[in-house]
């Protein structure tokens, strides 16, 4: 991508320059100080009192729950496809609350993970059931890392609040080091806005927890999420589903059973930024219907299949915290791939289109169109949002990701494992 | 790739020998003590497979040469493995070109002069390979590693 020449800063801490510090707008009483924030305002509306209808029935109810979405280049400027909200914590039960823009809306993961450096407002930290504080790791496929303590806050999105959600604060001072390598492997440590490429991650796949079941007995054999962190250290431990990190969405006392991602189309040489909304609930208001969407179903770790040639490729997904689509290989797709310095990209001699055709796991099937444009050509404009970006996703077995270009001009709904809506229970995307 | 197997071995072990990319394949890191399953050894046209499968959903192969280096590597699973034990001596090289590459997150490709990494996924699936291109045996492409 357009970043191969930035140089990345390895500390294993981070502690705040006050010019950071400053970019948070820090909202309600409290917090003090920063008197005429640039941005926002919370709304901690409480919706009308007796708005006591599931998320799934299409009554509706008087709550806002329309986020608007960026997308642009990340707030350290290195990104490109980069979907981002502002998202809104409080201390459990509270007015204290702030304000963090610039967070990343990811369908690929679970989980609200905020870099601890910009977060001001003072969360209390989780236990586990020996009272020793908990630690959480997300390791990425690119050997970066996120680290810190789990943390409990109300979290709130447009007028929707999720109360006391377990979050994760990212490179959190005065907490234990990374344990390595069992969460440390040597990779990047995602704690800065550069490395992370926002200033934190809105983990709303189609499921509720970040980890599950893998994480509620202490495995042996994979890289450990949950960590137990006496002063002696931390160690690998086990947690139940309801202390894991969640997925907010899930937690809304309406609108819950999961998000319609809406974004406009873009032209072919892209756009600087673009403007959409990130809405919540399935079926539940005006603003949300499925209309006549398919739904296609994942499985039980949010992949479905992408047939290619007559070839059905397994393990594809849709993911807004791709930035690019990334599927098979120049062998299998004729596509070319780009030399140094943007390896991992196709740049074809002439902007191409492949025919590609999504199949749920519940059979349902539509062919779709996917463009490629050479990175190459890209990259060196002055925009940060394209539909045509892409590069192999070998494997193996190789597979189609469906990144943020997949979404551009098209309502996709990311329904959460469990939860109902007027087509039936998620896990399942519908477009 | 299927590729015809002339001999099979399928041994349960407690505690596999764990090879790295670059090593021979008898070799042992620190790293067996994590992963615990099935070990499969599969000698093809030309190399061997030595495939470990563990209960927790973790696939990871291994390709050696005849000679018993290790030219290759991939895994498939529900978090991602510990690259630094499985690129071994490699390890700094990948390091230093994925901290070049910017923000990924999903899908990462690494190609340097010597070395080759894939890796892509989300959270609760990971999958990926790398090899060294000269340490390949004769006659063999990196479209075996799979």
């Amino acid at each position: 991508m357009k970043t191969t020449c930035q140089l990345r800063i390895h500390l294993r801490r981070w502690w705040a320059p006050a010019l950071a510090a400053a970019l948070i707008s820090i909202l309600a009483g409290g917090c003090g100080g920063a008197g005429s924030s640039p941005s926002t305002s919370t709304s901690t509306s409480s919706s009308s009192g007796s708005s006591s209808s599931s998320g799934s029935s299409s009554s509706g109810s008087s709550v806002n729950n329309l986020l608007p979405m960026q997308v642009n280049a990340g707030p350290a400027n290195n990104s490109l496809n980069e979907p981002v909200v502002s998202v809104t914590i409080c201390a459990p039960g509270s007015t204290n609350c702030q304000t963090i823009s610039d967070v990343l809306v990811d369908t690929g993961s679970v989980g609200v993970r905020l870099l601890a450096s910009l977060v001001a407002v003072s969360l209390p930290e989780a236990t586990d059931t020996s009272g020793n504080l908990l630690g959480n790791c997300v390791q990425f496929a690119d050997n970066s890392f996120a680290w810190g303590p789990v943390v409990t806050a109300d979290v709130e999105l447009a007028g929707e609040k999720a109360s006391s959600t377990p979050i994760q604060l990212i490179g959190a001072g005065g907490f234990p080091a990374a344990p390595s390598p069992a969460c440390n492997t040597g990779g990047i440590n995602d704690d800065t806005a550069a490395n992370l490429g926002a200033n934190g991650v809105l983990g709303i796949g189609v499921f509720q927890q970040d980890c599950g079941p893998a994480c509620t007995s202490a495995s042996t054999t994979l890289q450990p999420v949950y960590f137990s962190c006496p002063t002696s250290g931390c160690s690998e431990t086990s947690v139940d589903p309801t202390s894991q990190l969640q997925n907010p969405v899930g937690l809304f006392p309406q609108d819950n059973n999961g998000e319609l991602i809406s974004l406009p189309s873009v032209a072919v040489g892209g756009a600087p930024s673009l403007s959409g909304s990130l809405i919540f609930g399935i079926g539940t208001h005006s603003n949300n219907g499925l209309g006549g969407v398919k739904v296609y179903t994942t499985d039980d770790v949010g992949n479905f299949s992408a047939t290619f040639n007559g070839q059905s490729y397994s393990g594809s997904f849709l993911d807004t915290g791709s930035n690019g689509l990334f599927f098979l290989t120049s062998a299998l797709t004729g596509i070319a791939a780009c030399a140094a310095p943007n390896v991992g990209f196709y740049c074809p001699g002439n902007p191409t289109s492949v025919l590609v055709t999504t199949v749920g796991l519940n059979g349902t099937s539509s062919q779709v169109s996917i463009k490629v444009a050479n990175a190459d050509s890209l990259f060196a404009s002055s925009n940060n949002v394209f539909n045509n970006v892409g590069g192999p996703n070998p494997g193996p077995p190789p597979a189609f990701d469906f990144g943020l270009p997949f979404f551009l001009g098209r309502n996709v709904f990311v329904a959460i494992q469990g939860q109902n809506t007027p087509a039936g229970a998620g896990p399942f995307w519908a477009y | 790739m299927k590729v015809p197997a002339a001999v099979l071995f399928s041994l349960l072990l407690s505690v596999p020998s764990w090879a790295v990319l670059g090593q021979p394949e008898q070799s042992v890191t620190s790293d067996q003590k994590r992963l615990r399953g099935e070990l499969r050894s599969t000698t093809g046209q030309g190399y061997t497979v030595h495939e470990i499968d563990a209960p927790d959903g973790m696939i990871v192969k291994e390709y050696a040469a005849p000679g018993g280096m290790v030219f290759g590597v991939s895994w498939r699973g529900p978090t991602m493995p510990d690259l630094q034990n499985l690129l071994g001596s490699y390890f700094p090289e990948f390091r230093q070109s994925a901290a070049n590459a910017g923000p990924h997150h999903r899908v990462l490709a690494v190609r340097t002069a010597r070395l080759v990494v894939e890796s892509s996924g989300h959270m609760r699936s990971f999958r990926g390979r790398a090899y060294v291109a000269s340490l390949l045996p004769a006659n063999i492409t990196e479209e075996v590693i799979q």
